[in-house]
């Protein structure tokens, strides 16, 4: 365990490492001035451009900015952002809340949802099998902004069940206003753990020592609890573990969408104007995002199965 | 004189744009729908429009309005964009004020006085203070213009000063500027951003957090600011003891949050939760305007859509390809689809909203000018004269950003039908500013399209940028001695309707010389909740103040 600690935590460590010079580089190369979005594209005079080029330190060579981003960095000062003229840490806090709030909340209904279904679909034959295998080839076509659209006319314009912007306030207002995001964010992805947990669960009726348990007279359900679901779960636990990572890329487009100020949306609007602190602090939250769940997925394999040593290389 | 950046429309908007259309099955004309001979003109010379609403009879404890991003400063000196300048509008107040119909009156300091063509005597009234109730001083107002004035600020103002040699206090309530040339233009830049006062001694402490979430500002208006946290919204609260009593604000809060998808802003406005929006135009216009809980209301504006010449050594430098490629512009079609019929046509490079000191003169001109018709065969012999037949024209544009995408796509038909080959230099959102900042970029660039206004109702502010050799938006080198002359007389003209009749002049001038190509005189477009009222349709809202006079019906 400590060593499987230990080897994530210097993957984590090379992986942002790695990712910030990546990242700090494309939008260095790309074209585009950061400073020229700070006028809504007006030109600027010369003198005061001079000046807020020294106030941000953007005429360095680029490699003393990223070392002297890095420095900060190392000392937890992420730098400051020009279009939101704020603290990148500080920046990153107030968002952090909304982003986390909407890719748990989706995950909790993927999982829900999109397990629950798919083992359901898995075991059930016939026309609830048909239905939901329907439901769920709609929903993985149907791209996220666009379900977000029709969310909103629906349930947020129409019924007015939900309210149709922001985060709301305090517990019970925050789940009420994050319902149709997490829904359309999840909506897609849940459909495809559907499919996948249907099929494996499917594949592993048909195995021979299922076959075998059930006719030798073991009740199904422990059948089903203990040779069908325990095996089924590796391949879905996989799946639902890449697909709750990419949530929280995808959630940007959301959180457009539903008028949340998340880091997605910051993220966008960061990169659109070159800011670069912000794009790498928000970044460098997303890539240990990732790291972590994937250190999850793999400490949930160990538990699963016992045959998969933690923290085991790929053969 | 600014652009309206308004980056980066994504794909949402345009889907519930789609699904809006097909639901209730309302198509604005088509594209080619005017290009009819008939010579039936929808709308009047210039249109007629309320520069306000019925007054506020009540008041209303809170409301949100939208603006199309987040607040990024509330420092007037780095206000340059939409949501900044709404925002600080309603908070800070300037030397001048603009009213709703774009003419400056007294502000923090009575009309300016000029005892000779090169001193303006700035009086500050009595009463004026600041939120912490201490008085507004000549020594706040030196130190607000001198900020304004020095780009290490850092000022985006600076060229408002070019011709102000000095500013000192020369009494307890009175600042003198001295200037190197007379300047009747600073009358109307000081009604705006730049003429912002703000508390000396605040700013001092506050340093370079000034307007930062951290530094805040230290204004005078009828609102001051309230909780401002980034990422979900900027509240402003009715300050109790504004000194103008008569125009005391109404509602108790207005909390500005930034929605930049107009498919979220659409459901905001129609589930109540956004209760008012100015915008240039939504693509969901037809949707909120049929909605009875939304009241959708246009005004004069001082905005115009035009596509920049950058290159008069291409195909463009023939005054006659220009021409005929002005001619060859389906503008009611456009103004139809694109704007939903929320825009005139311009008869010249202005946009008659900003007719609003000297009115007679500016309309005078305006109404001798022909109005711009489709006529395809002229313009097709204008090019054959010009020898310019089957030469390519390249347009500079960004098919990431909705307005950019359609004046462009109405240019390349435009083109198209009068025999050049056109071609479009495509760049992505964030990267079409570059064609304002970047020599490089508008190399091989023979123009691209852009939403440009003044800073206040008068088309000189714009014109200053392009069509004067040393302009800050004159990339091609366009130079007209006559322009340069009477822009001269212009400025140091002390008579309003004089000043009226030289920019009429220089308007017919540019019809001719299209230094620019205008596209269409957009109004500007307020939305609000059907409860609320007050506030003013124009573009007033980018330099005056506006928040004050909304209110419940």
């Amino acid at each position: 365990m400590i060593a499987f600690t230990a080897r994530r935590g210097a993957m984590l460590l090379v992986a942002l490492l790695v990712s910030s010079f990546v990242i700090f580089a494309s939008l260095d190369l790309a074209p585009g001035d950061p400073l020229s979005t700070l006028s809504g594209g007006r030109t600027l005079p010369p003198e005061t451009v001079a000046q807020l080029q020294a106030d941000y330190n953007l005429d360095d060579p680029f490699l003393s900015r990223y070392v002297s981003w890095l420095g900060g960095a190392v000392q937890g000062d992420l730098g400051t952002s020009i279009r939101f003229r704020q603290p990148v840490g500080t920046l990153i806090g107030d968002r952090i809340g909304v982003t986390l709030g909407l890719v748990a909340y989706a995950s909790l209904l993927i999982v829900l949802f999109g397990v629950g279904l798919g083992v359901l679909a898995g075991l059930r034959k016939g026309w609830l099998d048909t239905s939901i295998l329907v439901t769920s080839t709609v929903f993985a076509a149907v791209p996220s902004f666009v379900m977000a659209i029709v969310l909103l006319s629906i349930f947020a314009v129409n019924l007015g069940w939900f309210p149709a912007l922001g985060a709301g306030d305090g517990l019970i207002d925050g789940i009420k206003h994050l319902t149709l995001p997490a829904i359309a964010l999840a909506a897609s992805a849940g459909a495809i753990v559907v499919r996948v947990t249907r099929v494996s669960v499917r594949s592993e009726m048909g195995r021979e020592h299922v076959q075998t348990a059930v006719s030798r007279g073991i009740p199904s359900s422990l059948v089903v609890r203990r040779h069908v679901l325990r095996n089924a779960a590796i391949p879905v636990t996989t799946v639902v573990g890449v697909t709750i990572t990419s949530l929280i890329a995808l959630s940007a487009v959301i959180e457009r969408a539903f008028g949340l100020n998340g880091l997605g949306q910051a993220l966008v609007e960061a990169a659109l104007s070159k800011d670069l602190a912000v794009v790498q602090g928000i970044a460098l939250v997303m890539v240990a995002a990732f790291v972590l769940s994937n250190a999850i997925v793999d400490l949930l394999y160990s538990v699963l199965d016992p045959r998969v040593a933690l923290g085991s290389r790929a053969s | 004189m600014r652009r309206g950046a308004r980056l980066a429309r994504p794909a949402v908007a345009v889907a519930l744009a789609a699904l809006a259309a097909a639901g209730c099955g309302k198509e604005a004309g088509g594209g080619n729908a005017s290009a009819g001979g008939d010579g039936a003109v929808a709308a009047p010379a210039t249109a007629n429009l309320n520069p306000t609403t019925p007054a506020a009879k009540s008041e209303v404890p809170s409301a949100t309005w939208a603006t199309y991003r987040e607040v990024g400063t509330i420092d007037p000196a780095q206000a340059f964009d939409y949501p900044e300048n709404t925002v600080i509008t309603s908070m800070c107040e300037s030397l001048l004020r603009q009213e709703p119909d774009g003419s400056i009156v007294a502000g923090l300091a009575e009309p300016f006085e000029r005892p000779d063509p090169k001193t303006v005597v700035i009086t500050l009234r009595e009463g004026p203070k600041f939120w912490n109730g201490k008085p507004v001083t000549a020594d706040d107002v030196v130190f607000s213009l001198k900020r304004m004035q020095d780009p290490a600020t850092p000022s985006f103002y600076p060229a408002t000063f070019s011709r102000v040699s000095s500013i000192a206090k020369t009494g307890d309530r009175e600042v003198t500027l001295k200037l190197s040339e007379p300047d009747f233009w600073l009358d109307g830049q000081l009604s705006q951003m730049a003429g912002v006062v703000v508390e000396k001694a605040f700013a001092e402490k506050a340093g370079k957090k000034l307007g930062t979430p951290q530094g805040g500002i230290m204004c005078s208006g009828a609102y001051e600011l309230g909780k401002w946290t980034p990422g979900t919204a900027l509240t402003v609260k009715r300050h109790d003891a504004y000194w103008d009593a008569a125009q005391k604000a109404k509602v108790g809060e207005v909390e500005f949050r930034g929605v930049p998808d107009e498919s979220a802003l659409t459901s905001g406005l129609l589930t109540g939760e956004i209760d008012g929006t100015y915008t240039l135009g939504v693509s969901t216009f037809e949707q909120l305007q049929a909605s009875k809980d939304l009241k959708v209301s246009a005004g004069p504006s001082w905005a115009l859509e035009s596509f920049v010449v950058s290159d008069l050594k291409g195909v463009l430098g023939d005054v006659k390809v220009r021409q005929a490629l002005s001619m060859a512009i389906d503008r009611q079609g456009y103004i139809q689809t694109v704007l939903h019929g929320q825009a005139q046509l311009p008869r010249t490079l202005a946009n008659p909203g900003g007719f609003a000191s000297g009115k007679a003169a500016w309309e005078q001109h305006w109404n001798a000018l022909p109005e711009p018709k489709l006529d395809v065969e002229g313009a097709k012999k204008l090019v054959e004269e010009a020898g310019a037949t089957g030469k390519t024209l390249t347009i500079g544009m960004s098919s990431e950003v909705s307005a950019i995408n359609a004046m462009a796509t109405a240019l390349r038909e435009a083109g198209t039908r009068i025999g050049l080959k056109v071609k479009l230099k495509s760049v992505s959102a964030a990267n079409f500013i570059n064609f304002f900042t970047d020599p490089k970029a508008r190399e091989g660039v023979d123009g691209f399209p852009t939403v440009n206004y003044s800073d206040y109702a008068s088309p000189v502010g714009l014109w200053g940028t392009f069509a004067l050799k040393d302009g800050s938006q004159n990339y091609s080198g366009y130079e007209n001695p006559q322009v340069t002359k009477l822009m001269g007389q212009m400025r140091a003209e002390a008579d309003p309707d004089k000043a009226a009749e030289l920019g009429g002049q220089i308007g017919d001038i540019l019809a001719k010389d299209l230094p620019w190509i205008a596209v269409s005189a957009p109004n500007s477009v307020l939305v609000t909740n059907a409860k609320l009222t007050g506030a003013p349709t124009s573009f007033t809202y980018m330099g005056g103040p506006w928040a004050n006079l909304l209110g419940g019906v």
